[in-house]
């Protein structure tokens, strides 16, 4: 018997029956292995098992909608996190604010990175936005895909400005007090809608329960499954698409 | 309209088609109207039947209490009370552009919104913008001992101030 | 089994019954994945994946670096009686809550909003965007008129609102396009110009205008909504 090392022990959990019903195939040194990481993955396999060489250019996307998901995932960490000293009641949302701040350890941490992590989410959509119209990549086959990206922007939106009422500070409360009023300006349907959404005729408890909900439940719901068909449809209109080509002869077909 | 790749589908006569189209329309309907309905209990569901919000008729002191020239900011009902020439009346503290709660002026008479720069005047006309509207006036009752009460849900017409 | 193996020798011919070509139908609506050119194509693992790797830590680093070195903002309990002054929304409404200061809730809230997201959802599907050239390439003396006539109805209909933030930055991006008219002259900057078509220069004066007002928001305005310098914002009481 081999004395043990890190190669050998990666062998024999390589080997092992366990590891063999998880993962079917082999080390991932030949092409066939290698395609086998993607397709056999269930989180692997929204990519193609071969990209075109360029697309891998930093200037080709600036990363901006990855990035963006990146946020997106520390958000939903950071949440949940969150979520386990948090009540959504008048005052007790305040005093749970104070409570991760000087009391839980690592608490301001987790708030600081959720705060920030939004603000990043936010403009790393907008900028995402931004390139993808500068490099005309909405023009057909994307323009659904683009159209699913604004309205995962406004869903963006919505879940930072949610978000932003739950401290239950001034801050939180004005902000929210004036939002809420502008939408009551809306023709018709502005007065009862706002009613609906705060639960009253005011920004009081009501309307943190609601909000609650919507930013821990239904819009981040809402916002995966946007986010899966954006992804899924990046791949079927042909993966990402980076600047336009120098000549127009070389332009994807249709 | 039927697809062509079905299997074993016989040619339909007319009266078939027609009948076939019927039972198609009906079901959809029948989801529409389920449809409907979910989304009208759900709507009914959000609306609340109960709200814990603050009384809208208060107790503001008396008549003697509002000698001509005097402003009286009750922040608790976010209304003032202003003895004005015409008499005693009420006017709501909300600004009429998004619903910040305006503060008198200090320095000079009036009263201006925090939020985005509406200034008003002591009978609640705008006089530098966003704010679209004068600030409302509420309704003020006077018992027979003098005994103010003002109802902040009844807004009535700039200018019929309780005479004292 | 005794023969001996055929030698392979490359065949050159332009007749396709002896090198067979390949064909490709690409009809309007099929999927963009066929080019005129080859091109070259690398695994997804580990070149794609790898880089997702890294871009993931990096994200993740400076987020947690951010987290350490600035706290979130935490004001005192929430007060329904109290408005604090100046009173503003997170910053990506700080541009809609200036608007608000020049025009009526019911066009700075809802109007403007709608167009805007109206105008973002069309982008794709309007021709314009899909086959617009550089700006100048066009009728040159239509165009003349044409940016000279809404740049002069937005100065103006702006200005009666006193909303000098996009009245300037109006007035630069259309000076920046008639700067462009001279194309092939000038330096690069000129040229880079003179190749920037309608619709860019449209989404150049909207987030021209929206940063401005944003920053304007964030930075400029204090108690009352009043301009200030940002090291003013929050005079002592």
């Amino acid at each position: 018997m081999s004395s043990l090392t890190l190669s050998t022990l990666t062998a024999w959990v390589r080997n092992s029956a366990v590891y063999r019903s998880i993962i079917r195939h082999g080390v991932a040194d030949t092409n066939r292995n290698r395609s086998l990481v993607i397709f056999e993955n269930l989180f692997l396999h929204v990519h193609p098992v071969k990209v075109r060489e360029k697309t891998l250019k930093f200037t080709h996307t600036f990363w901006l909608g990855g990035i963006t998901m990146v946020a997106t995932f520390v958000l939903f960490a950071t949440g949940i996190l969150l979520m386990f000293y948090y009540h959504p009641s008048v005052p007790q949302a305040y005093r749970d604010m104070k409570e991760l701040m000087f009391v839980v350890d690592n608490g301001v941490f987790y708030r600081n990175m959720h705060r920030w992590a939004a603000h990043l989410m936010v403009l790393g959509a907008m900028l995402h936005m931004l390139r993808v119209f500068y490099h005309r990549a909405y023009r057909p086959p994307r323009q659904f895909n683009w159209v699913v990206g604004v309205v995962l922007l406004l869903i963006t939106l919505l879940l930072s400005y949610t978000g932003y009422l739950l401290p239950w500070d001034q801050l939180a409360f004005w902000g929210v007090s004036v939002g809420t009023n502008m939408a009551k300006e809306a023709p018709l349907i502005g007065k009862p809608l706002r009613f609906l959404l705060l639960g009253g005729n005011i920004v009081s408890e009501n309307a943190l329960l609601r909000f609650y909900v919507l930013h821990c439940v239904v819009l981040p719901a809402v916002l995966m499954l946007f986010i899966s068909v954006h992804i899924w449809r990046i791949r079927k209109d042909g993966g990402v698409q980076g600047p336009p080509e120098k000549d127009p002869g070389e332009e994807v077909e249709p | 309209m039927l697809d062509e790749t079905a299997d074993n589908l016989s040619e339909l006569t007319s009266g078939e088609e027609s009948r076939r189209q019927f039972l198609t329309k009906l079901g959809l309907g029948a989801c529409a109207v389920t449809g409907l309905g979910a989304a009208l209990t759900v709507a009914d569901f959000l609306e609340p039947k109960v709200l814990f919000e603050p009384p809208t008729s208060f107790r503001a002191g008396t008549i003697a209490d509002f000698p001509e020239g005097t402003v009286r900011f009750n922040q608790e009902q976010k209304v003032y009370i202003v003895g004005g020439a015409a008499g005693i009346f009420a006017m709501s503290a909300v600004c009429t552009h998004l619903g910040c709660i305006t503060r008198p002026m200090s320095g000079e008479p009036g009263i201006a919104c925090p939020c985005h720069g509406s200034k008003f005047d002591l009978e609640g006309n705008v006089t530098h913008g966003p704010a679209p509207h004068p600030l409302p006036w509420l309704e003020v009752k006077a018992d027979a001992a003098g005994n103010l009460t003002v109802d902040t849900s009844v807004v009535i017409p700039h200018g019929k101030a309780l005479k004292a | 089994m005794s023969q001996t193996p055929q030698t392979f020798a490359p065949v050159e011919s332009s007749d396709p019954m002896v090198v067979p070509k390949r064909v490709a139908m690409v009809r309007p609506d099929t999927r963009p994945t066929i080019r005129r050119r080859e091109e070259k194509w690398v695994m997804t693992f580990p070149h794609l994946i790898i880089r997702e790797v890294i871009m993931f830590m990096l994200v993740v680093i400076g987020l947690a670096v951010v987290a350490l070195l600035f706290n979130a903002p935490l004001e005192g309990l929430a007060n329904p009686l109290e408005t604090p002054n100046p009173s503003k929304a997170p910053w990506y409404f700080l541009g809609l809550q200036e608007l608000l200061h020049y025009f009526p809730p019911v066009v700075a809230g809802v109007v403007i909003p709608g167009l805007v997201v109206v105008a973002l959802v069309v982008i794709p599907y309007a021709r314009i965007n899909l086959v617009a050239g550089p700006l100048w390439s066009g009728d040159r003396k239509r165009l003349t008129t044409g940016i000279t006539a809404v740049t002069g109805v937005l100065v103006i209909l702006f200005s009666t609102f006193q909303c000098w933030a996009i009245v300037v930055p109006s007035l630069i991006v259309a000076a920046a396009m008639f700067l462009a008219r001279s194309e092939g002259s000038g330096g690069s900057f000129r040229r880079f110009l003179a190749l920037v078509t309608l619709p860019e220069w449209v989404m150049t004066w909207f987030v021209l205008v929206a940063a401005i007002l944003t920053i304007i928001g964030t930075f400029f305005r204090g108690p009352g909504w009043s301009l200030v310098w940002p090291w003013n914002m929050y005079p002592p009481a």
